[in-house]
């Protein structure tokens, strides 16, 4: 039978000699699913979700306005001006991809690299990233202008017209990219969801749950047949991931690198941006996740462990971004290009200084108070951290694509953007969407992997450790 | 969810599945799973709320052929990728599908590795695909009807269970036997399965709600036909109307009536173009020298259409050497020079060659296809003048430069085509081409 310690251990402490429990609390199996049940199951849901939901669904409201606004007067509704035609819209998407890194990055690459304590935190994860995806792609959709032939976009044969998309141009790699990669999200979201879902269909008594439950879990039976394919497909699809995950921003980066743009036009690019994504992704989680513990009582699965393992992440990933801000400046002196060094120089005391400071005083001086053990373990600090970092991330987006944008290569041309009412309603709007999904899927689907939680749990009376 | 009795039903099949045996540790379901198979079942599964490592080999599970499906698709993606790009953006084929040969830049239309992203992208994509649907298909899912399902206690195999199942088809199963030896191998229970087929008759109302839905699925593609084999005159159905009807009035149009006053216009004259504001000049239109842009001396001009008494057309006096004009900041004008003279030889070619001919005797393409059609009684042509009629030759440059400028005869004007500094370099030419001819022009000087 298993059954883990009981809930005074902190997990965090390490201890060579033995393997740190990843579930605390002296849950057996039948504990981590009821555990992970009653988030969907208990009747009411805590007050706080009613007042969350409440002003997703108003932020929510006031972006579909906004987007009809949009669509019935035209793009003029933003701040994007000559010379800034590519203004918050595209800051915004830029950031919304960079968010929904972490997910896939968790249940892919950590799955590879056998990282058991992602299972805890991999589904939320995971759902995260489709929500942030979805935020992404609501952008360049509603950027191109004539919504209604956004259709275009896609290689679709004409009988008569021969029209077909640039395929050398990175704006289209970019179409493939991020929806390639919503689409493998979400089926690898959905495929370790199935097991899950069909607990809860099991555990459903009342009829409408279980035909919904029942539909959605495909008849998954738990057979052993089906969970040696089911794992098999587990890890082609992590290993097609990794790349993918890699791919997107890379290939989002290209949008910027491949101009000849001075402070666009630069090789560190790829590398750079997957960094910052991951980082940022990683901060949504913390973000995310410490509230939603405390909240539907999942505290003996996702423990100070699984936070403070993403803390690390953040402190590393946050230095390479520091390192590569550092590098961007190296090469724009060492490079010679006068237009370059301008660029940087401008950058940091031109007249967006204060965005870069704000920039490099949250990506880069932010995240290295998780050298400290006590504030890397201490819940609230991590998310006020983590908080910085998401608007750091966010501040990094409008430094790169405004500040190179606004001065041109003729100073006739120079121009200084103001965003409209439009664009900061928008990016408001956009963390309404984000959220009312994210509360609907923590009331409704299973928070955490249950099934994955329970094969990295140690098996009683046959020793400690999982038998990989 | 009750069924409903149906009239129609027979007898109750019940189908006998198998036995199912329940185990409250992986590692005991393992030791059973080894025990039964040694025992000679074949026809065995094992059901478990998470992967239990090592039950592959107990069960006899061999490897899933799932990576070499997603190979083969992931393969073939990525061809149809490449080929896709191709054919999209580097061919100018008609069928199936028009392609579009992207020029950008000279580069060439196809380059792979301007292609490598959306090809990878394509692989990942039908790649994930080919794993998603082919390991539901191979583990023949969705399947909601399953006799394991009536079982209560099945219920806690997506939780904390592990069970057993010995099918009833195994060619060693016995009834009682196989009961014996599960609960020897230390099943906590094992119960009996059975598929009871009787409520599996569909509900009556199902079929005429499948007839009537299905006539209603087909109305839409009917319809569709319909509307692609008949011709209609109703304008098309626009949905967006964007900017394609807007409040303005075009250049040469009538001045748009005013809402609410009958009869009246915008503007009282009716145009919707308004002239120059008197005694205004446009920019680049203050053009005070006489010689440089109309050919004569400063002030000699002659109101259009007048006569001397004898009632000969009056002329202005023409200029007889090339203007001297500087511009504002002193430099002259127009220098004769070899450059203008090339000038005047490319604009000549241009404009005045298809007419007078390249070596201007009135001998050009359009001249001669003219004359053609004139014998043919198809059209009135009258041959272009040959350069080298005495008359043209003896022509002061002037009077050359107003013939460019406002034509002559059936000649138009090009005063509008060609450029100031281009018609004085033609005049250069058309003098350069006289100087050439002049001996045998007068020599062979055509009769009319």
């Amino acid at each position: 039978m298993a059954s883990t310690v009981d809930q005074l251990i902190d997990n965090s402490i390490e201890d060579p000699a033995r393997r740190a429990p990843l579930v605390t609390g002296g849950l057996d199996y039948a504990g981590v699913t009821d555990v992970v049940s009653q988030v969907a199951e208990s009747p009411k849901p805590p007050r706080i979700w009613y007042i969350l939901l409440g002003i997703s669904l108003l932020l929510l409201a006031m972006l579909g306005a906004n987007i009809g606004h949009l669509i019935f007067t035209g793009v003029g509704v933003w701040g994007n001006r000559s010379p800034v035609f590519w203004g918050w819209p595209i800051v915004n998407f830029v950031f919304w991809v960079g968010i929904g890194h972490a997910g896939t990055l968790i249940s892919a690459i950590l799955f590879l690299f056998r990282q058991n304590w992602r299972t805890s935190i991999n589904r939320a994860a995971e759902a995260m990233t489709i929500f942030a995806v979805v935020c992404a792609l609501l952008f360049p959709g509603i950027h191109i202008g004539r919504v209604w032939a956004a259709y275009w976009l896609f290689p679709i044969p004409t009988e008569h017209l021969a029209m077909w998309p640039n395929f050398r141009s990175p704006l289209l790699w970019d179409v493939f990219a991020v929806s390639t990669y919503g689409t493998v999200s979400a089926l690898f979201w959905f495929m370790g969801m199935v097991p899950d879902i069909a607990t809860f269909r099991d555990r459903a008594k009342d009829p409408v749950r279980r035909f919904v439950y029942g539909l959605l879990s495909l008849g998954w039976t738990g057979s052993a047949r089906a969970w040696h394919r089911y794992e098999v497909a587990y890890v082609i699809l992590a290993a097609l991931a990794t790349p993918l995950v890699l791919s997107v921003h890379t290939i989002v980066s290209f949008d910027f690198a491949v101009s000849m743009l001075p402070g666009w036009h630069t090789t560190i690019f790829p590398p750079y941006f997957v960094a910052g994504a991951i980082f940022s992704g990683f901060a949504m989680v913390v973000t995310l996740l410490v509230p939603a513990r405390e909240l539907f009582g999942l505290k003996h699965l996702i423990t100070i462990r699984h936070l403070e393992n993403m803390n690390k992440v953040i402190v590393a990933t946050g230095t390479m971004v520091g390192f590569a801000y550092g590098i961007e400046f190296f090469i724009a002196w060492y490079g010679g290009n006068a237009n370059e060094g301008e660029t940087f120089l401008n950058r940091a005391f031109g007249e967006y200084y204060w965005a870069y400071w704000t920039m490099v005083s949250c990506n880069v001086i932010a995240p290295q108070f998780f050298w400290f053990k006590k504030i890397r373990t201490n819940p609230w600090l991590m998310v006020i951290v983590c908080i910085f970092v998401n608007i750091g991330m966010w501040f990094e987006r409008f430094v790169i694509t405004v500040t190179s944008l606004a001065r041109d290569f003729i100073p006739s041309s120079w121009g200084y953007f103001s965003p409209t009412p439009v664009d900061v309603m928008m990016l408001i709007g956009s963390f309404g969407l984000f959220f009312t999904l994210f509360l609907l899927f923590c009331r409704f689907l299973p928070v955490v992997a249950i099934s994955e939680v329970k094969a990295v749990m140690p098996t009683g009376e046959h020793g400690e450790g999982e038998s990989h | 969810m009750a069924h409903r009795p149906s009239p129609t039903r027979t007898e109750p099949q019940v189908k006998f599945v198998g036995y199912l045996a329940e185990f409250d540790d992986p590692h005991r379901l393992v030791a059973a799973c080894d025990q039964v198979r040694q025992a000679g079942y074949r026809q065995i599964d094992a059901h478990t709320p998470f992967p239990v490592h090592g039950i592959d080999p107990a069960l006899g599970i061999r490897r899933t052929r799932l990576p070499f499906i997603v190979l083969a698709v992931g393969l073939g993606a990525l061809a149809v990728g490449i080929l896709l790009q191709w054919y999209a953006n580097a061919t100018d084929d008609i069928r199936p599908f028009p392609g579009y040969k992207f020029l950008i830049s000279g580069k060439p239309t196809w380059s792979l590795p301007a292609n490598i992203p959306v090809a990878f992208e394509i692989t990942v994509l039908f790649s994930a695909f080919a794993t998603f649907f082919g390991m539901w298909g191979l583990n023949k899912l969705p399947q909601f009807s399953n006799p394991l399902f009536r079982i209560p206690r099945f219920k806690r195999a997506t939780s904390d269970r592990f069970f057993l199942m010995i099918s009833a088809d195994d060619p060693i199963f016995d009834a009682t036997q196989t009961r014996q030896q599960l609960e020897r191998f230390g099943a906590l229970n094992v119960e009996r399965v059975d598929h009871d087929q009787s409520d599996a008759e569909l509900p009556r109302f199902l079929k005429p709600l499948a007839w009537c839905l299905a006539s209603i699925a087909i109305l839409i593609p009917t319809a569709v036909y319909r509307s692609q084999a008949m011709t209609n005159e109703a304008p098309r159905l626009h949905f967006n109307p964007d900017m394609d009807w807007q409040d303005k009035s075009k250049p040469q149009t009538v001045s748009p009536a005013l809402a609410g006053a009958e009869g009246s216009t915008l503007f009282a004259d009716g145009r919707v173009m308004r002239p120059d504001v008197p005694g205004t000049v446009a920019l680049g239109e203050l053009r005070l020298s006489d010689p440089l842009f109309r050919g004569y001396e400063q002030g000699t001009a002659v109101e259009p259409g007048a006569t001397d008494e004898e009632g000969n057309p009056l002329e202005p006096e023409w200029v007889t050497a090339f203007p001297s004009d500087v511009d504002d900041a002193g430099d002259p004008v127009l220098e004769v020079n070899e450059a203008m003279m090339a000038r005047g030889q490319r604009q000549y070619g241009i404009y005045c060659a298809p007419c007078h001919g390249y070596a201007g005797y009135g001998d050009g393409l359009v001249s001669r296809r003219g004359l053609d059609l004139t014998v043919q009684g198809l059209a009135a042509w009258n041959q272009a003048k040959s350069l080298h009629d005495p008359m043209v030759v003896d022509q002061a440059v002037g009077k050359i430069f107003d013939t460019i400028s406002n034509g002559r005869n059936t000649m138009g004007p090009y005063r509008s085509q060609i450029t100031v500094e281009d018609r004085w370099a033609i005049v250069l030419y058309v003098k350069a081409l006289q100087a050439t001819q002049e001996r045998t022009a007068a020599a062979t000087a055509p009769a009319n």
